[in-house]
């Protein structure tokens, strides 16, 4: 169990941190040798999701249904010590339903009556929003309302949601009617988009062995929630260097089609690049990947691995890019390795 | 009752006993049965499709006279709202204080088995309060969460989809299902014997033969019925290979189906067999187990593509070219 002394709000020298990240490193293998005792495979899902929480940030998840996402997040969830809840979309969902509603309650000795607040599923820690766009646009954005603003106002009240707080939302890729997807501004606000795909099939026949054969484990909890609050602080902390900061702006911004040193694949495919969060949350994510790494500093490497969950979802290619079959994660691909690095060699 | 043997041997001959009890009010229907007692003790969910008249209810009710468990059927409506299902909080008040306080009255869902009628008649959002206490054994409700008890079995039913005025069970939903079980219309001797029957007097008086500790501790057991390797092996290899981007699909694969099976399918594929491996009276899985429990596993979790719907491909068919496409491992032993 990771419990550092300090509290949120106390100032932490630049020892202290490095001291800090050291531990975090251990804490890392821990919490993946927790989470590998439930979950097998999936270790790039599991990698851009722990990130995602020490960086603090959302994640869109794609999936076809019956890859166990619940359990995967569920279980990691729970070696942070932290709650969870799963809310499944559907069309006639309503706003009310994701964050509560006011009920008129009577006090008798007084025959005062009050508006009292039940709240809704939302207060939890961790959010799996469950197939979000099967439920109409006014429902998908009191959820990201909330998302953004870490809480719920209703009636007039201001009710804050419990902190760390994290959506992860799955959109179904089976097409099929009646769905409402996700406009791309209400997308930018996830941090990663994370791809869950089918097992290969040696870990698939693992799954079959381990969960049909026993009851489902009870896991230890490495860290808990509120010191969780205090890495993401010192994630943020940590140090980028100017040409790193540099090549992450840079990745995102020749994504753009009418940027000038757009390269021509861009300019041919894209229609909509990566936005401002893009650079910000390449830097971020990129932080809190050394950081889980030990590290007290950014590197090109960190930029690079966070360059796909950050990108393809902010990359929206056109109607010439179905034609000839190219994909948003192509254009990252090509991007990364047309994109100069610095020389520095950090 | 006297102490309890809990071994395969042991198990065969209760559930010899409780299809005797079920033959004596239900004619027929014996893969059903056979399906709905193999998901019964590996403790999975069943989705039972099928023409109204069928004794549905009948066959669901029976089995839980037989095994002593408490027994609530929900009627799915287009007006059904979540709470008539989960339960509500009322106001009460304690007339010695005064005070008023909410208190939490269990909705049907409380029960052993819970039979979800029709439940495509009902919006989806009633539909997955529901799925949601079937996944997590519990209800959540003001901020409070109340377990179900266990054992928790949901069987519900659906009515035909080209009907108007029914929300089709979005493919993440239909996933939760262990088994979907087909009853279809009797042979014409049965249907003779069940008129003589229902039109005769005199009621049959089931025995109770099991109780919830029994169940119980079977399901433990089926937990630890072996399966050889190469049958897990088996039986991953038909799912996988019922999904048209994996590299070993065949052709009729990638022709008829837009999406297979996911994980759960192999999952609950080796659950089901070890559950009917210990039905028989066996602690390790034979390659026909496999088999057997193949089409309910697979049946609703395959989706056919347009092409399918122009050749009239079924997805029985599918699963059938599929089986037959997959070489069975040599004999175990």
């Amino acid at each position: 169990m990771i419990q550092p002394s300090e509290s949120l709000e106390q100032a932490i020298d630049e020892k202290r941190a490095a001291e800090m990240v050291q531990q975090l490193r251990e804490g890392r293998d821990r919490i993946l040798s927790q989470v590998r005792r439930v979950i097998i495979g999936q270790d790039e899902v599991v990698e851009q999701v722990l990130i995602s929480f020490f960086a603090g940030g959302h994640c869109l998840i794609t999936g076809v249904p019956g890859l166990a996402k619940t359990l995967l997040i569920k279980t990691m969830g729970d070696t942070l010590d932290l709650t969870f809840r799963r809310i499944q979309f559907t069309p006639d969902l309503m706003p009310s339903d994701i964050t509560g509603t006011e009920i008129l309650e009577e006090d008798r000795s007084t025959a005062k009556r009050e508006l009292k607040f039940l709240r809704g599923p939302v207060f939890a820690n961790i959010i799996l929003a469950d197939e979000i766009n099967r439920t109409p646009p006014k429902t998908q954005s009191a959820l990201l309302e909330s998302m953004q603003e870490h809480q719920v106002t209703v009636g007039g009240t201001t009710y804050k949601l419990d902190e760390p707080f994290f959506v992860l939302a799955t959109q179904n890729p089976i097409e099929h009617e009646g769905t409402y997807p996700l406009p791309t501004i209400q997308q930018d606000r996830f941090m990663f988009s994370v791809i869950i795909d089918y097992l290969p099939k040696a870990d698939e026949i693992e799954v079959v062995n381990s969960t049909t054969s026993k009851r489902p484990e009870k896991l230890d909890c490495v860290m808990h929630g509120k010191d969780l609050l205090l890495y993401q602080r010192i994630v943020r902390e940590i140090p980028v260097a100017d040409p790193v900061a540099r090549y992450a702006v840079r990745l995102a911004s020749v994504s753009r089609p009418t940027h000038p040193g757009a390269p021509d694949f861009v300019k041919e495919y894209v229609s909509w690049g990566a936005s401002l969060r893009a650079s910000h949350y390449l830097v971020l994510a990129g932080k809190a990947r050394a950081v889980l790494d030990g590290r007290f500093g950014v590197s090109v490497g960190d930029i690079q691995a966070m360059a796909m969950p950050v990108l393809r979802h902010r990359i929206i290619t056109n109607f010439r890019a179905e034609a000839a079959r190219v994909k948003s994660e192509q254009i990252v691909q090509r991007l990364l390795e047309t994109v100069p690095k610095p020389s520095s060699g950090l | 009752m006297a102490e309890l043997d809990v071994s395969a041997g042991k198990l065969k001959e209760v559930t010899a006993q409780v299809v005797g009890q079920l033959k004596q009010v239900i004619v027929g229907q014996d893969e059903a049965m056979e399906q709905v007692l193999t998901g019964f003790f590996a403790g999975g969910h069943c989705m039972i499709t099928g023409v109204p008249g069928v004794a549905k209810t009948l066959l669901i009710s029976s089995l839980a006279k037989i095994m002593d468990l408490t027994f609530k059927r929900i009627q799915f409506t287009p007006d059904l709202m979540p709470s008539d299902i989960t339960g509500t909080e009322i106001l009460e008040e304690d007339i010695s204080t005064g005070r008023r306080e909410l208190r939490f009255v269990q909705g049907p869902v409380f029960a052993n088995i819970v039979m979800a009628d029709e439940i495509n008649r009902t919006p989806p959002k009633t539909q997955a309060a529901l799925l949601e206490s079937m996944q997590e054994k519990q209800v959540t409700l003001g901020g409070r969460t109340y377990p179900l008890e266990e054992p928790f079995f949901v069987l519900a039913t659906q009515i035909p989809f080209e009907q108007e005025g029914t929300y089709p069970l979005p493919e993440a939903q239909q996933d939760r299902f262990m088994l979907s079980i087909l009853m279809d219309y009797l042979s014409e001797d049965d249907e003779v014997t069940v008129i003589k029957k229902s039109t005769s007097w005199g009621q049959v008086e089931l025995k109770r033969l099991l109780s919830k500790q029994d169940l119980l501790a079977y399901q433990e057991l089926v937990l630890t019925v072996e399966v050889p390797p190469e049958l897990v092996e088996y039986a991953v290899s038909l799912v996988s290979s019922s999904r048209p981007t994996d590299a070993t699909a065949p052709d009729f694969v990638k022709e008829y189906i837009a999406w297979g099976a996911g994980l759960r399918a192999s999952q609950y594929i080796a659950l089901g067999a070890k559950s009917r491996a210990a039905l028989s009276g066996r602690m390790t899985v034979v390659p026909e187990d496999i088999q057997a429990v193949l089409a309910p596993v697979l049946r609703h979790r395959i989706g056919l593509s347009f092409r399918a719907d122009v050749d009239k491909v079924t997805v029985e068919d599918i699963i059938t070219r599929l089986v037959e496409n997959m070489p069975v491992p040599a004999r175990v032993g």
